[in-house]
């Protein structure tokens, strides 16, 4: 194995960063099978944009001003006593912001995580069973895959937020979260069963099943935990794709009016006309803080697939010892392969 | 052959399986959206009673007819989709749903299709060129363009517009051909195929940055993998030159996983262009979903989202066959 | 087209060279728009969004192409709503009310034609008021006496609905109508009036009217006009801004930003009340604590209104009067000067006075209630409708300094209107219609008239008033000041009114609403202004923007 060559990126000295309960578990996987890899610069960087925002949408919300109080003058420059400035309405922007971030935080989890658990229990059990339940199952997550996603969210959306008697929970980022969530599974689904159905043909799977194991026992003892990596890279994209489905959303009008997201704060700086008052400053952070953010999933995402698929990490390492090897001049042939 | 019958019948399920949920979508969701639907009609026809065709045919669209049992609602509904019966718009009374959608989706299909051929044909080049270069500086372009991939459809747009047409006013802001200089409407000239062109220039220049990253990374990774198979070792064993290995042995194979993910990927472009369309005014189909749903036409909605499926369906299918086509292993394995 | 541009144009979009060179004759022939003169058509944003539906039907007035209503289709008189000058006549030259209101005697112009060529009389008038949804059942009798004299009887007086009859019927032509049976599906095309415009050409997009030859002035002199359809304020914001478009009237949160080159000039008129629109009578049915009038009262004079509109509104909106008496065009109705304005500042000291008064106590939680429990209040407003949404959060706020709670709720347009119309709900942010002639009655009439309303569950069958204010002071007032056009005799009948509805508010005033109007100044001459508000400049208001269309002249 190739895990005493040259890392991509030379490892930082000083004190690892937190790191998200996830990326702890594949951490730990990893360990049981090979030596530790070094976490990677993707990795890191991902890490830790995520996790700073995390933390801003988490404690930041308990030291800014009211993110709804009206008082402060409207359409401040960023400046004293407002870092970004203010709204509109006079509302902080770092306070809407922080709210907004946790609001949104709050959408790509609850989306992600039950879009997730959907996929499990399509793909897995899909991939697991085989036969016909993973012929139907198979047809169902198909058919959701060619579904374009966003006009099935808009038309669901249209017609529960517009049902009598819902009150305050119609326009709620839960609601949002779920809608998002019970169309946005399909993906991953047909990633975890490709996955459990060649687990399934494992040794020591068959072994448990052969042993009279109950099924549910073996997916979860057996299969799911060699999952962890894929799973979290499943929910990884789940909240990346809620959080930008909720930013559209809201665009449309459709998104959780009664509480604060990134996504709302878009649409209300887009309705408050700040591009017309050229309020960047209300118009800018929120659309920056979600690429951010979808910049720092996806990059742990991205090393997640390269432990998942060392070829992807090993590949770049060995073509570059092989230019390393030509310029030192061990080189074995002009193009030829040393790895 | 048995390749070719099982994804036809997928599709045909699939088909089925589309049509019926929009059948299903507004009588299984709460409220009472023919009620609604039939409330907004007589607004719009002055408060005066409706036809009884037009009752009809919104409530075999919507639901809710009186007297039916679900499945005889069923048939009738199906009987509406076979002869093009969408029903009525509410926000476009009296204007027929299909009449509507007939006059969007050209331009919609033109411009999600050639978006999508550009980002797809961009992002391959560039997915195969990086994959190749692997583990040179340019890996760490890769990442970058995650970020692209994560900005928020709207957002691009909006500051895009607000850069290059209103601040340096190079290209249009809103439509898909200058009403000013073809008053008309759209006519058959190269003049107005200029300007139909320039005017999804940005539009197009919105969905590519958004979605090239996911085809790049995508051929990236598989051309990297394939680059470690060993009839590429092979290859450059044998010493083929550097640009055939590149070419002929490992980007033609990188690529047929990708034209296999192209169906899904449409997905996401058709939802980028129904918000893109919204920015730019685009006379196309997702602005009508939009409208649609923001006037509460939920005729027109279903209608849409109707064909917006199908449409889709069809890209897939259409794709499906051509990945059959030019991998054999496909064709086999099932 | 100046090279650094086309420089940059290369840097960017080096895709393709073809594509370049259609930007490059793209922009060239956008460069001529800038050119005034007057073979260039005048370009307008009526509010239409695309697909532009293709009917001019003027029955259609939800969804017919705006245009219809005034630059095609005329009404016989124009109401200025902006003064209190008498009615200008279109096709009608002079009307006359018998001396019991019930015979309306009306003249009009000799020699006047349809675009088609065919004469226009007072036969076409007639048929008009016999035509569909036109015939009142009120009307006893329509009779074209000669080629110029109309005469409509009716059944009960008609003073009060001159403004219905003369100014917003359209007059259509008898020899086309005469074969269309179900006006409800009819789009009409290819639409004949008798207005200074014709339909040129059509596509959902855009519509071109060019002067009509046959108009009864003569021609008017802006020969084209292009009406396009913009899905959004932003997208009109930038055409206007970039020099594309001559003239709309919409909501700009930064005026300045737009009229700063001179090009474009810019008119803000305030008329419509926005309201808090209150449930506001236990015996119809409605339920919560603002039926009762103390807490009414007390959130009256809790709210801050200059902060209102100066942040939900921009600034841009005007005082609110508890009259409803538009000022200063309907002075003259004005009982008196307290209620002139509605409390501009937050007095919390009195909403405390007024609720404790009333029996209720502040909880521990801050928020008055009684019994120990604290009251709540719904207050909805439609989603997407900005000025009303940020309104209501402000509302909301202000109301809990003043320990009265009001949940601001955002809910769909449909789920919006039918509640409204039904009765249930608490509190809504409402627009009042103000009323087109200078005279509040027709809003007496139909918000506060007990005839107007109707149960909870229900809605009502004539009037909105949706607030289910039943007050037989209030009734009995309103049914003489329709019966009489005696100043004095309406003027105390007024005062009368105007004191219950100003202690009673089941509509509280917040603002009201601006309508701003941006106009080409620079190619075009003749536009209103703050001295000669013939007309307001609004392209969506029907007659209106015929009679501003034309003033207008091509700049030399």
């Amino acid at each position: 194995m190739a895990d005493n060559t040259t890392p991509e990126v030379p490892v930082r000295t000083g004190p690892t960063p937190t790191s998200t309960l996830a990326t702890i578990r594949i951490a730990k996987n990893d360990r049981k099978r090979r030596p530790l890899p070094r976490i990677s610069g993707k990795l890191l960087t991902g890490i830790i944009i995520v996790v700073v925002i995390a933390l801003f949408g988490i404690l930041a919300p308990f030291f800014v001003q009211d993110p709804r109080f009206s008082g402060n003058d409207a359409l401040l420059p960023p400046g004293d006593g407002h870092i970004l400035g203010t709204t509109k309405l006079g509302y902080d922007v770092f306070a809407q912001l922080a709210w907004g971030t946790r609001g949104s935080l709050f959408v790509g989890v609850v989306a992600g995580a039950l879009a997730l658990l959907l996929a499990i229990l399509f793909g897995v059990l899909a991939g697991y069973f085989g036969g016909v339940v993973d012929e139907i199952l198979t047809l169902l997550t198909n058919i959701m895959l060619v579904i374009p996603g966003l006009p099935l969210v808009m038309v669901i959306a249209a017609y529960v937020q517009n049902t009598e008697g819902l009150g305050p929970f119609a326009r709620s980022s839960f609601l949002v979260a779920i809608v998002l969530g019970i169309t946005g599974w399909a993906g991953s689904a047909v990633v975890l069963r490709a996955t459990a159905k060649s687990l399934r043909m494992r040794d020591y799977v068959a072994a448990s099943r052969v042993a009279g194991e109950r099924p549910l026992r073996v997916i979860f003892v057996e299969i799911l935990p060699n999952l962890v990596p894929l799973l979290a890279a499943q929910l990884i994209f789940g909240v990346i794709f809620a959080i930008l489905g909720e930013a559209g959303l809201s665009y449309l009008g459709l998104g959780p009016t009664g509480s604060i997201t990134l996504g709302t704060m878009l649409n209300d700086a887009q309705t408050g006309q700040a591009v017309g008052s050229q309020a960047w400053w209300w118009f800018i952070p929120p659309g920056a803080l979600i690429a951010l953010l979808g910049t720092g999933l996806s990059l742990i995402n991205f090393a997640i697939d390269e432990i998942v698929n060392p070829k992807l990490r090993l590949a770049p390492q060995a073509a570059r010892n092989q230019r390393k090897a030509n310029r030192e001049g061990r080189s074995v042939s002009e193009n030829g392969a040393i790895a | 052959m048995v390749f070719y019958v099982r994804r036809i019948l997928f599709y045909v399920i699939t088909l089925w399986a589309a049509v019926s949920l929009n059948f299903l979508l507004p009588r299984l969701l709460p409220g009472d959206p023919a009620a609604i639907m039939l409330g907004k009609l007589r607004r719009a026809n002055g408060g005066r009673p409706l036809s009884e065709e037009t009752i009809r045919g919104i409530t075999s669209m919507l639901g809710a007819e009186k007297g039916m049992t679900f499945w005889d609602q069923y048939i009738a509904y199906w009987g509406r989709i076979l002869q093009g019966d969408l029903g009525i718009s509410s926000t476009r009374y009296p204007a027929p749903v299909i009449e509507l959608i007939g006059a969007a989706l050209p331009w919609t299909v033109i411009l999600v299709g050639v978006a999508t051929v550009l980002s797809f044909v961009l992002g391959i080049v560039a997915g195969a060129w990086v994959g190749w270069k692997r583990g040179t500086w340019v890996d760490h372009l890769v990442p970058a363009t995650t970020f692209l991939q994560s900005i928020p459809y709207f957002w691009l747009a909006l500051v895009l517009v607000a850069v290059l047409s209103v601040q340096l006013g190079v290209l249009p802001i809103i439509g898909g051909y200058d009403v000013f200089d073809f008053p008309g409407g759209p006519e058959w000239s190269w003049a107005f195929f200029g300007s139909t062109v320039v005017h999804a220039i940005l539009p197009a220049i919105t969905i590519v940055i958004s979605s090239v990253g996911g085809w790049l990374l995508g051929m990236r990774n598989m051309m990297v993998q394939t680059m470690s198979e060993d009839y590429v070792v092979t290859a450059e064993a044998k010493g083929l030159t550097p640009s055939r290995i590149r070419t002929r042995y490992a980007a033609r194979n990188a690529v047929i996983p990708s034209l296999a993910g192209f169906g899904i990927a449409l997905g996401f472009v058709v939802a980028g262009s129904i918000v893109t369309e919204q920015v730019f005014s685009y006379p196309g189909i997702g602005k009508l979903m939009i409208q649609s749903v923001q006037g509460l036409d939920y005729s027109l909605m279903q209608g849409v989202f109707l064909v917006i499926t199908l449409a889709v369906l069809a890209a897939n299918f259409l794709m499906e066959m051509i990945y059959g086509f030019i991998d054999p292993r496909v064709r086999h394995r099932g | 087209m100046a090279t650094s541009r086309r420089k940059r144009l290369g840097m960017m979009f080096a895709a393709g060279a073809a594509a370049l060179a259609l930007t490059l004759t793209g922009c060239a022939s956008n460069g001529e728009g800038g050119s005034g003169g007057s073979d260039r058509p005048l370009r307008v944003w009526s509010g239409s969004m695309t697909p532009i539906n293709n009917n001019f039907n003027p029955f259609s007035v939800d969804t017919a192409a705006h245009f219809t209503f005034g630059p095609i289709y005329e009404p016989l008189f124009f109401f200025n709503q902006l003064s209190a000058d008498p009615a200008t006549g279109l096709i009608g030259d002079k009307y006359e009310y018998s001396e019991d209101g019930t015979v309306l005697t009306i003249k009009i112009k000799a020699d006047q034609k349809w675009s088609d060529g065919t004469a226009l009389t007072a036969k076409d008038v007639a048929f008009t008021f016999g035509y569909g949804p036109n015939k009142d059942p009120e009307m006893v009798s329509v009779e074209a006496t000669d080629d110029t004299t109309v005469v409509l009887t009716y059944s009960v007086p008609k003073f009060t609905a001159a403004s219905l009859i003369l100014g917003s019927t359209w007059i259509i032509p008898e020899h086309i109508w005469k074969d269309i049976k179900d006006y409800t599906t009819e789009t009409n095309p290819k639409p004949v009036g008798s207005g200074p415009y014709v339909l040129k050409s059509f596509s959902d997009a855009a519509y071109t009217v060019e002067a009509n030859p046959e108009y009864r002035d003569g021609a008017p002199a802006v020969k084209t006009v292009q009406v396009i359809g913009i899905d959004s304020n932003q997208s009109s914001e930038d055409l206007l801004k970039t020099g594309k478009i001559d003239w709309v009237g919409q909501f700009i949160a930064n005026p300045d930003a737009i009229t700063k080159d001179g090009r474009i000039s810019t008119l803000n008129q305030q008329q419509d009340p926005t309201t808090m629109l209150t449930c506001s009578s236990v015996e119809l049915g409605c339920t919560g604590a603002q039926t009762d009038p103390a807490v009414r009262q007390a959130i009256n004079v809790a709210i801050d209104r200059s902060a209102i509109s100066d942040k939900a509104f921009a600034g841009l909106s005007g005082i609110a009067s508890p009259s409803f008496a538009l000022l200063p065009r309907d002075e003259k109705w004005l009982s008196s000067p307290d209620l002139a304005k509605s409390p501009q500042e937050p007095n919390i000291t009195e909403a405390d006075g007024i609720l404790e008064a009333a029996g209720y106590t502040k909880g521990s939680d801050g928020f008055y209630g009684k019994d120990g429990k604290s009251f709540e209040i719904d207050l909805f407003s439609p989603d997407g409708w900005t000025d009303y949404n940020d309104a209501a959060k402000l509302i909301s706020e202000q109301a809990a300094k003043a320990g009265i709670r009001i949940n601001n709720r955002t809910v769909s347009e449909a789920e919006y209107w039918t509640p409204l119309a039904n009765g249930n709900f608490q509190m809504a942010l409402y627009g009042v219609t103000q009323s087109l002639v200078a005279d509040p009655y027709s809003t007496y009439d139909r918000y506060f008239s007990t005839p107007a309303t109707a149960k909870v569950g229900e809605q009502p069958v004539k009037g909105v008033n949706y607030a289910r204010y039943s007050n037989p002071i209030v009734d009995a007032e309103v049914k003489v000041a329709a019966a009489t056009e005696d100043e004095a005799i309406k003027k105390d009948a007024y005062a009368k009114i105007q004191t219950e509805i100003a202690r009673d508010l089941p509509y509280i005033p917040v603002v009201l609403n601006a309508s701003q109007a941006f106009f080409n100044t620079k190619d075009y001459t003749g536009w209103p202004s703050e001295k000669d508000l013939y007309a307001a400049p609004l392209p969506y208001l029907s007659t209106a923007s015929a009679i501003v269309l034309t003033h207008l002249k091509p700049a030399k």
